[in-house]
């Protein structure tokens, strides 16, 4: 009698947990697609197809965390509204180069790859964007957040290159010379 | 305790009828009203609120490295002119002149050009994937040619992976030297080539051999140019043709950097280890 209680205990435990799991692929397959309509749809302005696709892929995106790692150790030193104040600007840096970037989408077919379980916390979720001569990969990567147990963008590879990992180098270069101030300017 | 057992189970079946039908909607929803952006406020505010949880930050900084690592940059002087001599190249002349060209050749035509171009550079692969042991992706690429150089009409289309789906396993020199664990050694900026290091630069030469573009004296007979300049020529028509399939990209990318030379050293860096391990 115990171990069916165990049994269905752990059972009940498994099927919430993978559910969240699961939402990823069909989440991120509704949005990849929901961009490529708007992106398509010729009676939108290019002001409208922007707004339009930022607003799709917002929530998954993780800005907090995406600034905090950009920041890397100089994180722990800033005051909280230091943080406040540049996880905004760099949340208005991402969604700009975002912006710039789907300016160059040409009717580009997008193929969606496979997901992969790297860690326990860690999943990415692969795309190839068929360009006129080649095709580049487009790697969303997701962790998973200990307190709500929901994943979250907090990366992006394009063709082989981390975005924050890139941020994280310049910023901290920057930062050799200058002050933080002058790098909240710059973004 | 039989009793309890059987009231604990029922208890349990109910959570778990609970949470099945929390569960249903929830994956209905997901097909028409994954969208809905009031969700996904919900799950980005929970996120923001969320300044003091100090979990998963170990992880991330363990994930992504020293970001404060000093990189060995002998050159660092030479290549910042470098980088500003090639951006100058870019925006003043390789993209008025790749604009120009793209008026008078029709896309498909210059696709044509960079499929044939890509077809004839299949030594340089196939050497390469053959030296790192990948033998099913050297097989790919002698499929590839064969395929595209006779259905493909020379090369200029690519049936084989439009309508084979062989893919193409782009290898050079430089990559089977990182194969085999050698370092990148320092950062080096080619004039026009771009961003390069001391390996991929070995790389470079090496491929020359291979490639039946580059002119090298001696093994003329085994190349398409008879002299120099002809390789420079053909150089030349295959970065202005790849580059007008490119337009704006640069421009684009320009944009991410806060300084520009160290911005493309370790975009270049970081998709050559990319492109090594896979």
């Amino acid at each position: 009698m115990l171990k069916k209680v165990i049994i269905l205990l752990l059972l009940s435990a498994i099927s919430l947990y993978a559910i969240e799991e699961h939402k990823i692929k069909p989440l991120m397959d509704a949005k990849v697609k929901k961009v490529l309509l708007v992106l398509k749809n010729k009676s939108l302005s290019q002001k409208q197809k922007e707004k339009k696709s930022i607003g799709v892929m917002d929530g998954i995106f993780d800005y907090h965390t995406m600034a905090k790692i950009s920041m890397g150790k100089r994180w722990k030193t800033l005051t909280a509204n230091e943080k406040k104040q540049f996880t905004k600007a760099f949340e208005k840096k991402l969604k700009y180069s975002y912006i710039d970037k789907l300016r160059l989408y040409k009717n580009q077919k997008v193929i969606i790859k496979d997901v992969k379980k790297v860690k326990p916390t860690r999943i990415t979720f692969e795309t190839q964007v068929i360009g006129l001569d080649g095709t580049y990969k487009v790697i969303y990567l997701f962790y998973k957040n200990k307190h709500n147990n929901q994943w979250f963008i907090y990366d992006v590879n394009l063709v082989g290159v981390s975005i924050v990992q890139t941020y994280r180098k310049q910023f901290a270069s920057f930062l050799k010379t200058k002050s933080f101030k002058q790098l909240l300017k710059s973004l | 305790m039989k009793y309890v057992f059987f009231s604990l189970i029922l208890t349990l079946l109910l959570f778990q009828g609970c949470t099945a039908k929390n569960e249903l909607p929830l994956q209905a929803n997901l097909h028409e009203k994954t969208l809905n952006t009031d969700q996904t406020a919900i799950h980005t505010n929970t996120i923001k609120n969320c300044t003091t949880c100090k979990d998963n930050t170990n992880e991330f900084e363990d994930e992504f490295g020293d970001e404060t690592e000093n990189i060995i940059d002998p050159l660092s002087g030479y290549n910042r002119v470098m980088t500003s001599f090639n951006d100058k190249a870019i925006v003043y002349v390789l993209n008025p002149v790749s604009e120009a060209y793209a008026t008078i050749l029709p896309q498909p035509l210059r696709i044509g050009i960079s499929n044939f171009l890509h077809n004839i550079q299949f030594p340089i692969r196939l050497t390469n994937n053959i030296l790192q042991g990948k033998f099913q992706n050297s097989s790919d690429e002698l499929e590839r040619f064969i395929v595209n150089s006779t259905v493909g009409l020379g090369g200029l289309m690519d049936p084989a992976e439009t309508y084979m789906n062989i893919p193409a396993h782009d290898e050079d020199f430089g990559q089977t030297l990182g194969h085999y664990g050698i370092g990148s050694g320092f950062h080096i900026v080619l004039p026009f080539f771009g961003p390069s290091n001391v390996r991929d630069l070995v790389g470079l030469s090496v491929d020359g051999y291979a490639s039946p573009t580059v002119y090298i004296e001696n093994i003329e007979k085994y190349k398409i140019p008879n002299n120099i300049d002809q390789s420079i020529g053909i150089l030349s028509a295959e970065f202005v043709n790849k580059n007008s399939l490119h337009l704006g990209e640069y421009e684009s990318l320009k944009k991410d950097a806060i300084d520009l030379y160290p911005f493309l050293r370790d975009t270049y860096e970081q998709k050559r280890v990319t492109q090594i391990a896979e």
